[in-house]
């Protein structure tokens, strides 16, 4: 395994981790972008934006773009976050090149008045189904709750009115700033010929302008902080729903501290599928028919999220539980067998997950599009094996998970407030 | 490429089969008895899935905790999970761990304590999985769909029905695991970093004294009707047909693949580009293929707004009838490379391969290699598949809507 690293002279950036055992060869493009570079005005533009990059360029249609996918056997597809916009194809390394060519090329869409318009019925229909399914926009309206006021709290989709609302000169206008060369990186993992790919990056991206992108820091609230003990509580009645779901936010660190590494820790001894603490309380005993816990990182803030749910009428109890769980182990910790269980589970998924090229790509193309940082599997391993009690306790004083956190239940329970307002109380101190 | 594949055979009857991937770290191991949800018995369905959620509360010396436990320190990723057919206790692990996690799933099959004081809570966990798929839309068409179309007991969902598991008893479940967890038609499959020679010998030590029990046959009985709506008060109405195609087993079955994968396999499918690309009426449309050993069927699914919905259903009926006389060498090459890239790149999979060579065996009593699959594949043409489906023309169609309005399917599907 060797990590390779180049910048073109348009600051497009291409790196490898290059695998000698692979039989495929995974690449991507991550575009540095997403719903939190958006306004009010282009809510949901960066999701739509990715859609229309499949529906052609000045010299392909989007049944060539598709056909071509397939022609190359290629396992492809996108995606867009909070922060990110990702392109990627799974190929066998005969079809490295031509899967670099085919993306990059797409990458400069015609974004067509007609097809804008269709692909906007696609993205409306992608809402509504959403909509239907759990947890039935908790989800969502937590992350604004919790982010009131920052970016991040924006949901990546946009709503049916803001999508409708976008403009085909706005959706132009934030291509042209947020897809430019230097605010781009080409990752590949597998079985890469690098040197082919730098070359093959050049002839299609060497012409790309590049762009100075706007800042993206942006002071957050007290509560993603980890400051403050706001407690904000919403309802939302959704009566088809068979179960009640719930979402429940709180601080963590970000994706550039050192800590993050124990948050992944400590969320897996707290909410993993199988032997941790919500496990026993809840699925073991069938009480909830789900309940998790898992750390996600952004730039600039981190969260701890919180899922349950179970029939409407045992919620209220199960919350409650969980509420005591988070803060018995805010107060006191966890025990020598939880931690050195958790840290097994968490090192042999990181070589199982190390093992397939098309998932090492997401870890090592966004590690490096977030913070210009590579890392090996031995690395996360080596991170792994020395976490300690006393970084556990750290990671918990700095982010007490019984702190100022944000909690919205959806499902067949009346909603709190007729208003839509949330409630917003003082949280207990943990001990 | 290189493939290292194995099989042996126990006395009691229990398959092993082997794959060597010595590139890779992991090993995964999967364990397939024959107690899958044909076998629940009439006003039992989830009986299958209930016996396996209590299978792991305690096996051997192990209590409910400790077995879990163990699977947590030997760094195992395991699994459980009951299909029609089996139920499959499935692990993934660093390589050196196999020695540790064999004991730990021979006690489970061999050994489960079945602890009548935690009956209530098993009952509750396969409850309360029920309840959530109610609010899966997507599962609850596909449900109702296999239902329609598969003859009974294939047809009944193996994750339970909610009336029937509130009335299963501890008596059911030791009665259901005495019977149908057994070694004759047990499945166990290995992929990864192997040492095929010290994994036989483990598998003799720990399953070759099992005894064999009585065969236990399925009645087939009737499948049911062919079109329903099932009310449901969501925005989007999802949409489900199912016809008749040959089996895995049979040689015919890459020729009905390769014709349902030109239909809604890739982004270049037809349905996706009838469907999404040209109309925009949904964003989810696929076809694919469902098998059993016997039967075989095509699965179509799209899910779209109310009110575009019968226009979706109308543009799929048409795409399925339009299949036969028109399918291209350039959609036929671009099944192949799709395929081709998918064989490949399964095999930096331990958990693939595991799945995949004891689903060869089960279906055709041996595994193929990737060689004779490739070859397979590379003998498919246009008029293979042409005439495939000339003889055997999409017909019978079942289909199932789910939504807040019905759908109007055309009078002589709906007779």
């Amino acid at each position: 395994m060797s990590f390779r690293h180049e910048t073109l002279p348009n600051g497009l950036e291409v790196i490898a981790e290059v695998s000698d055992s692979a039989l495929s060869a995974s690449v991507g493009f991550f575009v540095n972008t997403g719903s939190r570079d958006e306004s009010d005005q282009t809510w949901g533009v960066s999701h739509f934006l990715e859609h229309m990059v499949f529906k052609g360029t000045d010299t392909l249609s989007a049944d060539d773009i598709n056909r071509r996918f397939d022609d190359l056997g290629a396992a492809a597809n996108a995606f867009t976050s909070e922060e990110d916009t990702v392109y990627y194809a799974s190929v066998l390394p005969e079809n490295q090149r031509e899967a670099v060519e085919l993306i990059g090329s797409i990458l400069r869409p015609a974004i067509r008045e007609e097809d804008f318009e269709t692909e906007k019925l696609v993205i409306l229909e992608e809402i509504q189904m959403y909509d239907d399914q759990p947890p039935f926009g908790a989800d969502d309206i937590c992350r604004a709750a919790f982010f009131a006021g920052h970016p991040a709290a924006r949901s990546v989709l946009g709503t049916l009115d803001s999508v409708r609302g976008i403009g085909i000169d706005q959706m132009r206008d934030y291509h042209r700033r947020r897809y430019a060369a230097d605010n781009v990186v080409l990752a590949a993992t597998g079985a890469i010929d690098f040197a082919e790919l730098v070359e093959t990056a050049k002839r299609v991206c060497g012409d790309w302008e590049p762009c100075p992108a706007a800042p993206r820091a942006c002071s957050l609230p007290s509560r993603a902080c980890g400051g403050g003990d706001e407690v904000i509580r919403e309802q939302v009645m959704r009566e088809a729903a068979a179960l009640e779901y719930v979402i429940r936010l709180s601080a963590g660190p970000d994706g550039d501290d050192p800590d993050r590494y124990a948050a992944k820790w400590l969320a897996m001894m707290l909410g993993d599928e199988s032997g941790s603490r919500f496990y026993w309380e809840f699925i073991d005993s069938g009480a909830a028919d789900y309940a998790s816990c898992h750390h996600q990182d952004f730039l600039d803030a981190g969260v701890f999220g919180v899922q349950l749910s179970s029939d409407a009428e045992s919620i209220e109890e199960i919350i409650e539980r969980a509420e005591e769980i988070l803060a018995d182990v805010t107060a006191n910790g966890l025990t020598a067998g939880e931690m050195e269980q958790a840290r097994s589970k968490l090192a042999s998924r990181i070589v199982l997950s190390g093992e397939r090229a098309r998932r090492r790509l997401f870890g090592v193309g966004l590690e490096w599009a977030h913070s210009r940082r590579y890392r090996s599997v031995a690395d996360d391993l080596g991170v792994v094996e020395t976490l300690t009690a006393a970084d556990l306790g750290r990671l918990l004083d700095r982010w007490p998970l019984s702190g100022s956190h944000a909690t919205v239940l959806a499902g067949p329970l009346e909603s709190s407030s007729a208003g839509g307002e949330p409630s917003v109380a003082a949280a207990s101190k943990p001990q | 490429m290189k493939q290292t594949l194995h099989s042996a055979i126990l006395d009691n009857g229990i398959i092993l089969l082997g794959e060597e991937l010595p590139d890779l770290e992991s090993v995964a191991v999967a364990f397939h008895v024959p107690a899958g949800g044909i076998h629940d018995g009439p006003g039992r369905c989830g009986l299958a899935s209930l016996t396996s959620e209590m299978m792991l509360r305690g096996a051997g010396t192990r209590d409910s905790r400790t077995l879990i436990e163990d699977f947590a320190m030997a760094g195992i990723n395991w699994s459980n999970a009951v299909s029609t057919t089996h139920a499959t206790y499935f692990g993934a692990m660093v390589a050196r761990r196999l020695p540790e996690a064999m004991p730990i799933y021979a006690d489970i099959i061999r050994r489960p304590l079945l602890p009548e004081d935690q009956f209530e809570s098993g009952q509750q966990v396969v409850l309360q999985g029920l309840a959530g798929t109610d609010d899966d839309p997507s599962h609850r068409t596909l449900l109702a769909l296999k239902k329609l179309a598969f003859p009974a007991p294939w047809g009944l969902p193996s994750e339970g029905l909610a009336g029937d598991v509130e009335q299963l008893t501890p008596a059911a479940v030791s009665g259901f695991a005495h019977r149908h967890v057994r070694p004759d038609g047990m499945i166990v499959a290995a992929a990864g970093r192997l040492d095929w020679p010290d994994f036989v010998t483990r598998m003799e030590g720990l399953f070759a004294d099992w005894q064999p029990g009585d065969a236990a046959g399925v009645q087939s009985g009737a499948r049911g009707g062919r079109w329903q709506h099932v009310e449901h008060d969501s925005q989007q109405t999802h949409i489900a047909i199912a016809w008749s195609v040959p089996p895995y087993s049979s040689d015919d079955s890459y020729e009905a693949t390769a014709a349902l994968s030109v239909l809604g396999g890739g982004t270049s499918s037809r349905f996706f580009t009838e469907v999404r690309e040209r109309r925009g009426l949904c964003y989810s449309v696929s076809a694919g293929y469902s098998t059993q050993r016997d039967f075989a069927s095509a699965i179509c699914y799209a899910g779209t707004s109310s009110e575009r919905a019968q226009q979706t259903l109308d543009v799929m009926l048409e795409e399925i009838e339009r299949l036969p006389a028109s399918i291209t060498d350039a959609e036929l090459g671009r099944v192949k490379a799709r395929a081709k890239s998918g064989l490949v790149m399964q095999q930096e999979s331990s958990s693939s391969r595991a799945g995949g060579i004891a689903r060869q065996w089960y279906h055709l009593g041996r595994v193929r290699s990737l060689a004779d699959e490739l070859e397979r594949l590379d003998r498919l043409s246009v008029s293979s598949v042409r005439n495939w489906l000339e003889r055997n023309p999409p017909a019978d169609l079942s289909i199932v809507s789910l939504g807040r309005n019905p759908l109007e399917v055309p009078r002589e599907l709906s007779a």
